[in-house]
């Protein structure tokens, strides 16, 4: 009955926008939150995979034991993902193009270092990070200090630093026995107690992604680095005005970017067997994958958005879907359809990501 | 940004005399002349260090080269100054030549419908990219990093695993080789030069072309006043297809054999051309001048290293160099005028 007015918390017209059905609850965590869409797109992928392994239409089985080994894909990729995350929160139109450029060349001083001038291998892993966080920073220094575009300056240094990764050994890659004796690094192994009840799994997640992934979370979401890179992320000039150095917090988020690439190089290289001059920017390259992944997992382009665990997620996400196209199709054809797989996610993802701001307004 | 509006009768200057120079200053940026500057020294460095560059096989090759990176930089100074980018003009190369090679050797096309076809094709591509842009509302460089991938694939798809070889030179007119050119001045360059004119006018003297500048400079505002902003998005990255579909027929050309590989790449090249061009990344400030100057630029210093018998790899070094040296008086004149 119309007769009274509509008792406020009663059975208003608009109480729906207040207290939603459990449906559409569902559907705005989908739309809106990035890692549930993303969690929802793995666990379709894994059920879609099996239905049909179970038709008979894989080259081979899509087991736990071949996605476990996958994964070593996902070392050196999420890496770089997480990199991107870093310099592209920081916001002023950060991004980084000179990634597999600094693969490359410090791929290429880690390999002179045990290869050539036989260092031992922790040193030498430390040489390559080093080099690479030179790198960086030189990208940090025009960026930061001198206000350059960051599109520009990484585009030109990533001319710069594949040009002098080629010309350092005349384009020929080094691969002597201490070289090739890495492969180790990158193997799967049985992990130790549980290891026969598990498959096993690439040695590189243990040594590198997995350290990477927890430092950075930690610096990112507990530590003041990241309060503050979120910070000039967001809005720049509230950032100094609330006190934030932020010319030197975005030299560090380039900084951080040099880093991780440095220790990339020694993933790249163990898992070739060889330091090659053009490691990182054969084809399409290491930073486009990287960027799109960084995107596909929740960072907002314009800066101040992004979640490592996104990131992460994106990262296994492509890899298995990489994984799964691979046994779908004879020959090459799979690893064209991977192409499509990564550009139509990217851009899938992109345009919900839009539609769920003006719809919901906002998205985490 | 004082040219607005198509018709407004531009008052005389207020000097008397009009010395000639005045005439161009008002047309010619800063950039221009210190890339005219820079180019110039080069090749008279290169004239006189060498005695095969000033050699009209050396140049007519450095125009044939320069062509089809300084065709797509004309759309993608279209699209960048209107506040866009494009990355996915590499792939989209590649699918147009595949697509023509295809056509031109197993078909047996004429010149005039494969150019048809290409510039088609081409314009479908962008087509695609400037809908999902401006109706998606997604920052370009995410949506068109998507279609690079799509793009390579299609066109890898059309390669089906192996390379084009034995394509006829059916667009030689268009080639480096004899057929290509006249008085050896390459008709690919010719074609470019006409095109990058009549877009450096309509960019200068048409309201059409102010309202890119207006949207790069600022997007609401345009909007806002009166510029139908969507519109004129599409139909920069179609111009840019359409331009990368006349580049595919240019680097079929004579034909022969066409690998997997091109058009790899080409993207960082057409925007470091720009860049170094002095068109602002920021959109809203640029000239298809600069640009072609700037494709010179880059094209002089790859043909300047192999000539001088470096290591072919240092071309990408200064190409860096010149990128940071192209932003670094960009920013301070940025930085000069806003003091001012």
């Amino acid at each position: 009955m119309s007769a009274m007015p509509a008792a406020p918390g009663r059975t208003g017209g608009d109480e729906g926008s207040r207290k939603e059905s459990l449906p559409a609850r569902a559907l705005r965590a989908l739309v809106t939150q990035r890692l549930v869409l993303l969690v929802t797109l793995l666990v379709g992928l894994l059920v879609v995979m099996k239905l049909l392994e179970n038709g008979g239409y894989l080259v081979a089985p899509y087991s736990s034991d071949y996605l476990a080994a996958s994964l070593i894909d996902a070392v050196a990729l999420g890496m770089l993902a997480l990199a991107e995350l870093v310099v592209i929160v920081s916001g002023r139109g950060g991004i980084d193009l000179s990634v597999g450029s600094m693969v490359s060349l410090s791929g290429m001083v880690f390999g002179f270092a045990i290869g050539e001038w036989g260092w031992p291998l922790l040193p030498a892993v430390l040489f390559a990070v080093l080099a690479g966080g030179a790198l960086g920073a030189i990208n940090g220094f025009f960026v930061s200090a001198l206000g350059f575009p960051p599109l520009i300056t990484t585009l030109a240094t990533y001319y710069a630093y594949s040009s002098i990764a080629l010309v350092i050994n005349s384009s020929s890659p080094i691969s002597t026995p201490a070289i090739q004796e890495l492969t180790w690094l990158t193997q799967t192994v049985e992990l130790p107690l549980f290891g026969q009840y598990v498959p096993d799994f690439p040695m590189g997640l243990f040594l590198f992604a997995i350290p990477i992934v927890v430092l950075l979370w930690l610096n990112v979401t507990r530590g003041t680095f990241g309060r503050q890179l979120y910070a000039i992320g967001t809005n720049d000039t509230a950032a100094r005005y609330a006190g934030v150095p932020v010319g030197s917090v975005r030299f560090r988020a380039y900084l951080t970017s040099g880093l991780i690439c440095g220790l990339v190089a020694v993933v790249t290289v163990s898992q070739f067997a060889s330091a090659r001059p053009d490691a990182g920017t054969t084809g399409n390259g290491m930073a486009l994958p990287a960027i799109t992944i960084a995107v596909l997992g929740g960072v907002a382009i314009t800066g101040g958005v992004g979640r490592v665990i996104g990131v992460v997620v994106a990262t296994v996400l492509v890899v298995w879907l990489n994984a799964g196209i691979l046994l779908s199709f004879e020959g090459s054809e799979g690893s064209q359809y991977q192409l499509l797989a990564l550009g139509g996610v990217l851009i899938f993802a992109a345009i919900l990501n839009g539609f769920a701001t003006r719809r919901y307004g906002g998205t985490s | 940004m004082t040219m607005l509006t198509e018709q407004s009768p531009a008052p005389e200057p207020p000097s008397p005399r009009r010395r000639p120079l005045d005439a161009l200053r008002s047309r010619i940026t800063g950039q221009e002349f210190v890339l005219f500057g820079v180019i110039a020294l080069l090749w008279t460095t290169l004239g006189l260090a060498t005695d095969t560059f000033i050699d009209t096989g050396t140049l007519s090759n450095l125009a044939y080269v320069v062509a089809p990176i300084a065709l797509i930089g004309i759309g993608m100074t279209v699209v960048i100054v209107g506040g866009g980018i494009d990355v996915s003009v590499g792939s989209a190369v590649t699918v147009v030549t595949v697509i023509l090679a295809k056509l031109v050797r197993d078909q047996g096309v004429s010149f005039p419908v494969a150019i048809l076809v290409a510039v088609g094709v081409g314009g479908l591509l962008g087509l695609m990219n400037g809908l999902l842009i401006s109706f998606g509302r997604v920052h370009a460089i995410i949506i068109t990093f998507g279609t690079l991938n799509v793009f390579r694939f299609i066109a890898l798809r059309i390669f089906d695993s192996e390379q084009v070889a034995g394509v006829p030179d059916t667009l030689g007119f268009l080639g480096g080789g004899q057929a290509g050119e006249t008085w050896h001045i390459p008709h690919a360059f010719l074609l470019m030069l006409v095109l990058a004119a009549a877009t450096w006018w309509y960019m200068r003297n048409t309201a059409g072309g102010r309202h890119f500048y207006a949207m790069g400079g600022d997007r609401t505002a345009a909007r806002l006043a009166g510029v139908k902003v969507r519109r004129r998005e599409v139909l920069a990255y179609v111009l840019t297809g359409v331009l990368v579909g006349l580049a595919a027929a240019v680097i079929i050309g004579s034909g022969g054999l066409i690998g997997q590989n091109v058009g790899v790449g080409l993207e960082l090249q057409v925007i470091a051309a720009v860049v170094i061009g002095g068109t602002s990344i920021m959109g809203g400030r640029g000239t298809v001048l600069g640009t072609v100057l700037g494709a010179l630029l880059v094209g002089t210093v790859a043909s300047g290293v192999t000539i001088l018998h470096w290591p072919s790899q240092l071309t990408s070094l200064f190409v860096g160099v010149f990128i940071l040296i192209a932003v670094g008086t960009d920013v301070l004149r940025e930085r000069s005028r806003r003091r001012a």
